[in-house]
């Protein structure tokens, strides 16, 4: 018995027809919000926070989550920008345009009276069969091909503010990111073992990777303690040099001025003490972690250390002491009898620079350095340094992607267009609706090189259908060249990405439209 | 019938309706509860948004019926018998919780018709009893057991488990989700306890994604310095403060007169936190577990005594770890004899999406695994978590009760028969319930239909006509292709005891609202 087609006409009652249009009009908004700033000829946006404070930005993740959004199905859509970010970092815009024209497109077939759940299934089949043809026109990239690692952090910075300085940012991404892999095992790769400080002043031409370690807090002088230490022990503390509290309540009780000299005269031994010990042990520069329960340092305990040619950085926050231990290869000690030399780190010199207006520690030639790396950003004002260290992780990010999943694709849209080909023409195969909707995905793929020529200010439809006929001639790599202004080979003007950032933005977009598919009501609750 | 408050028995503000009007207000409330959910039942029903009026405005989404009904607003007291016997059935079974809601809504809807018919409710009552005790016998009989048989029993529990998962998020890869869930069921052998599989859920990735662990995955760090990968591990799980032992007498301080002896007593507490390591240290163990915080000083103690220890893991993961780790928890050290211990073969850290975590594997309790959902937000993660916990239910059910029946309406449309036919045997008024009764099984299946946007009727009655031309047809609602298929070609397959709970507390929940006849209403207690 042939499938009942007639039978499956689905009528809508008013209630689930206005829940679900409204649902898909909502996630649309939110797609046409960051449409604008797609490509390289983007454009940015600025948000300004209910505190009054501004951000300028071309990330699509971040935009979605500052913008406040309410609706449920919009929520959706800042979800899945926050969850392309997580896998692959890069595509954060992308895959939010991509689900907004499959919504548009949902909308149509809805109206032809397509049951949700048909569309859904054959959307999921769609994606899948999407990803196998990516796969077909990826190519491989070899870890050791520096040149290829570059070429796709550049195509990820091209549509930043920064762009004009991805000749800098792109080696330094993809410099830190082999530094911190570990050959053996290249899957526990963790960016967070890459430390970005950002300090403003200068440009970011002057922004560089730092071979060791930087600190964003100032040297403590404030007692003349020194700024520069040559071959340096370094001991990193979590105890405090200031006077004694106990965990109970104590008051220390005074009865007359004798006593109240002879406090007076402990606390200085104390500390003295303490001080003393630290120096016996060799170090000569002290990291301090943070402490909310008393001082860290007191300014007595300054002006000691002072003395001792100690020099001392404050403020170390509590989750920095992995990453400072990992790579000055020194141990947190945590209490001062502790101080032991076979604890502490060395390095040739740590000095305090100065760095435009502020000041920062640098520590290099550190001894058994860990995989860590250290880089140092620099822009003109606060908002550029913001967007140029968001866009350095989109780089970093799109190197660890390559790290995972080692395929190069073309970028300029031409794997969509592909896709989008490939599956029109797989479409035909298929019967039914489920071809109707195949189809229908294929079509709304076509949206992101639509959308990348208008960005770019070129004729959106002029350009789509001479691309669609250079695909079907066979030109596998045809794409938008938008510094150009003219369709080339993708592969030739070295424009690439990573396979996992177009597959994991059409299957986390596909998933997504689905959910908001399957919604049929609005419950409140509690 | 007028609101009897001027009777001056009951205090201002407390109402009462009473017959007619009282059965009305309690149908209506029902029947809009079943009808909520009812679009949700079945491989093609739809979501719902539930979203949080209080603060922050939450949002979920799902399709299981249990969670919609306990977090919608209910005010008429009938709706609330039945958002009862949802979560009785999630507590019992875990699974069918819309159906039994619908169920009870159709049998209400079916005795209203009798009531305007001038039929008592008691005759109803008496009606849907014996066509439930007909209809629980004709289950039994119909169910089949394939428990001497493992290979055919693990085909049977794959099957209700993708059966279960068909309606949910998770039907795309319900393959690989009931492989999944089979897996870890078959891992408890049989003890059904659901606490050894332990469910974390990481944004990022897809569903497919998901993966089992022979083992344990707990999300958390290890402290600085300390070894990162321990083989043969002797473990320690423990809940006890590691910052400072606090006397607990209020208000107790000490009083000095100098720095020297604030500096002593700091000393001396350190000294006692120092004491209180060494002592865990000579537990002999080279794994410590705490549920509190781990200060500084301790932790640097064990990464000298080359101790791995992990702070801050919840009470949760401290009570499951000293399940699955065969220890226990202890919280005084001073006798290490007695304290039993946690093993495992290996404690490293892996690293799932962007999050690093800790993996102990060849744990003590060999039932013991943890599945990792993987997905794209935080949504499709809880509905994924809700929709495998149905499953994992459904099955452990099926391993205690090995009995299973065909599903997609299957089940309903043998009983209805059934029920027909003893109507047709019965005398009296009665009869006319149990016609209802049938009425309101084949609702089940209509539903299904209606919800795929098929044409119930056509369908139901093509089912009807195929299972009285032949007595052990097994034809049910096909929703794939629209049509009646054969169940056992198609695999789908259900619990016994999740459909008989369904009969069962279906007809239960709506007799208790047909026996009401007034509904007193208290006056809303005063506030300040």
């Amino acid at each position: 018995m042939p499938p009942k087609q007639k039978n499956e006409l689905y009528k809508e009652s008013a209630r689930k027809k206005d829940v679900r249009t409204s649902n898909i009009e909502a996630a649309k908004a939110v797609a046409d919000a960051v449409r604008t700033s797609l490509g390289p000829r983007g454009m940015d946006k600025m948000v300004a926070a209910p505190n009054g404070e501004v951000i300028i930005t071309n990330d699509g993740a971040t935009i979605l989550q500052k913008m406040t959004v309410t609706q449920p199905a919009a929520k959706m859509l800042v979800e899945l920008s926050k969850s392309q970010d997580v896998v692959a970092g890069d595509g954060t815009t992308s895959v939010v345009v991509i689900c907004g024209a499959l919504l548009k497109k949902c909308q149509e077939l809805l109206e032809k009276g397509v049951h949700p759940t048909i569309i859904s299934d054959s959307f999921s089949k769609a994606s899948a069969k999407a990803c196998e043809i990516l796969e077909s026109i990826a190519i491989p990239v070899d870890m050791e091909d520096r040149e290829a690692l570059i070429r796709a952090a550049n195509t990820s910075l091209s549509s930043k503010v920064v762009s004009q300085y991805s000749s800098l940012l792109s080696p330094m991404a993809v410099d830190a990111v082999l530094r911190v892999m570990d050959p053996a095992r290249p899957n526990m790769l963790d960016l967070r073992d890459i430390k970005v400080v950002a300090k403003a002043g200068g440009t970011i031409d002057d922004s560089e990777m730092v071979d060791g370690m930087v600190f964003d807090q100032k040297a403590a002088k404030s007692a003349g303690g020194p700024t520069r230490m040559e071959d340096a022990k370094v001991g990193l503390i979590q105890f405090q040099i200031s006077p004694p509290k106990t965990d109970i309540e104590n008051n220390v009780v005074v009865s007359d001025y004798n006593q109240m000299d002879r406090i007076y005269k402990e606390e200085r031994n104390y500390i003295l003490s303490v001080v003393k010990k630290i120096k016996a042990s060799g170090c000569n520069v002290l990291l301090i972690q943070k402490s909310i329960l008393r001082d860290a340092v007191t300014d007595l305990a300054l002006h000691y250390l002072a003395k001792a040619k100690i020099m001392v950085v404050r403020d170390i926050e509590r989750d920095e002491i992995e990453l400072i231990s990992k790579t000055l290869g020194c141990l947190p000690i945590a209490h001062v009898d502790n101080m032991k030399p076979e604890k502490l780190g060395s390095a040739k010199l740590v000095e305090e620079v100065e760095v435009g207006k502020g000041r920062v520690v640098k520590i290099t030639g550190i001894e058994n350095k860990g995989r860590t790396a250290t880089v140092l950003l620099r822009g003109s004002n606060k908002m550029v340094l913001e967007e140029a260290d968001r866009s350095l992780h989109d780089a970093l990010c799109v190197i660890r992607c390559l790290v995972n999943k080692r395929f190069l694709i073309a970028g300029g849209s031409s794997p969509e267009v592909q896709v989008s080909m490939q599956l029109a023409h797989w479409s035909k195969t298929l019967q039914g609706m489920e071809s109707f909707c195949v189809r229908a995905f294929a079509e709304a793929l076509e949206v992101v090189p639509y959308t990348l020529s208008e960005n770019a200010g070129l004729n959106p439809i002029n350009i789509v259908t001479e691309l669609r006929k250079l695909h079907a001639a066979g030109e596998k790599y045809a794409g938008i060249n938008v510094k150009k202004g003219c369709i080339t080979n993708m592969l030739e003007g070295d424009v690439v990405q990573p396979l996992l950032v177009t597959t994991s933005a059409i299957t986390l977009a596909t998933e997504c439209v689905r959910m908001i598919l399957k919604i049929d009501d609005i419950v409140p609750t509690r | 019938m007028a609101l009897s408050q001027q009777s001056g028995i009951l205090q201002q503000g407390a109402s009462e309706e009473r017959g007619e009007n009282a059965r009305m207000a309690s149908f209506v409330g029902a029947v809009a509860v079943a009808d909520l959910v009812k679009s949700t039942l079945g491989p093609k029903g739809m979501d719902k948004i539930l979203q949080s009026m209080g603060r922050g405005q939450e949002v979920t989404i799902t399709n299981d019926g249990a969670t919609i009904l306990k977090s919608i607003y209910v005010d008429n007291p009938a709706a609330k018998v039945l958002v009862d016997i949802s979560k009785v059935q999630d507590d019992e079974v875990g699974d069918g919780t819309t159906s039994v809601v619908v169920f009870a809504g159709e049998l209400l809807r079916e005795a209203e018709l009798l009531v305007n018919q001038k039929v008592h409710p008691m005759t109803i009552i008496a009606g849907y009893r014996e066509a439930c005790d007909c209809a629980r016998s004709v289950l039994e009989l119909i169910s089949f057991n394939n428990r001497s048989d493992p290979a055919l029993f693990r085909a049977d529990l794959l099957n209700i488990a993708k059966t279960t998962l068909s309606s949910k998020i998770l039907t795309v890869d319900k393959e690989h989700f009931a492989n999944l869930a089979v897996d870890a069921i078959l891992r408890l052998k049989g003890s059904g306890n659901l606490e050894a599989i332990h469910i974390i859920k990481k944004t990022g990735g897809t569903l497919q994604e998901s993966f089992l662990d022979e083992g344990f995955i707990l999300d958390k760090k290890i402290g600085v310095g300390q070894p990162k990968r321990i083989e043969d591990a002797r473990i320690l799980v423990a809940n006890t403060p590691m910052d400072t032992d606090k006397i607990k007498i209020y208000g107790a301080r000490v009083r000095v007169d100098s720095m020297a002896k604030v500096a002593d007593i700091e000393a001396a507490e350190k000294e006692k936190m120092r004491e209180k390591v060494r002592k865990i240290i000579d537990h002999g163990i080279n794994c410590f577990i705490n549920r509190q915080l781990i200060y500084n000083l301790p932790e640097e103690m064990f990464a000298d005594a080359g101790v791995m220890a992990i702070e801050h893991a919840d009470f949760d993961g401290i009570e499951r770890l000293a399940l699955v780790l065969g220890g226990e928890i202890v919280s005084t050290f001073d006798n290490p004899d007695t304290v039993k211990l946690g093993h495992c073969k290996l404690i490293e850290e892996i690293m799932i999406g962007e999050d690093r975590l800790i993996h102990f594997s060849g744990v003590a309790l060999g039932e013991a695994c943890t599945i990792v959902l993987r997905g794209a937000s935080t949504h499709i993660l809880d509905e994924a978590e809700r929709s495998l916990h149905d499953a994992l239910c459904v099955l452990k059910e099926t391993v205690s009760d090995a009995r299973v029946v065909f599903g997609g309406g299957w089940p309903e449309i043998r009983m209805a028969k059934a029920v027909e036919e003893l109507a047709s045997r019965t005398p009296g008024k009665k009869a006319l319930a149990m016609e209802a009764f049938a009425r309101a099984l084949r609702a089940l299946p209509a539903t299904i239909c209606d919800n795929a946007g098929l044409d119930s009727a056509e369908i139901v009655a093509n089912l009807k006509a195929a299972h009285g031309a032949e007595a052990d047809s097994r034809m049910g609602v096909d929703v794939v292709r629209g049509e009646a298929g054969d169940m056992a070609e198609l695999g789908i397959y259900e619990s016994f005891r999740v459909r008989q709970q369904v009969l069962l507390s279906g007809t239960e929940a709506a007799e208790i609202i047909l026996r009401v006849d007034d509904i007193i209403k208290c006056a809303p207690r005063k506030r300040g």
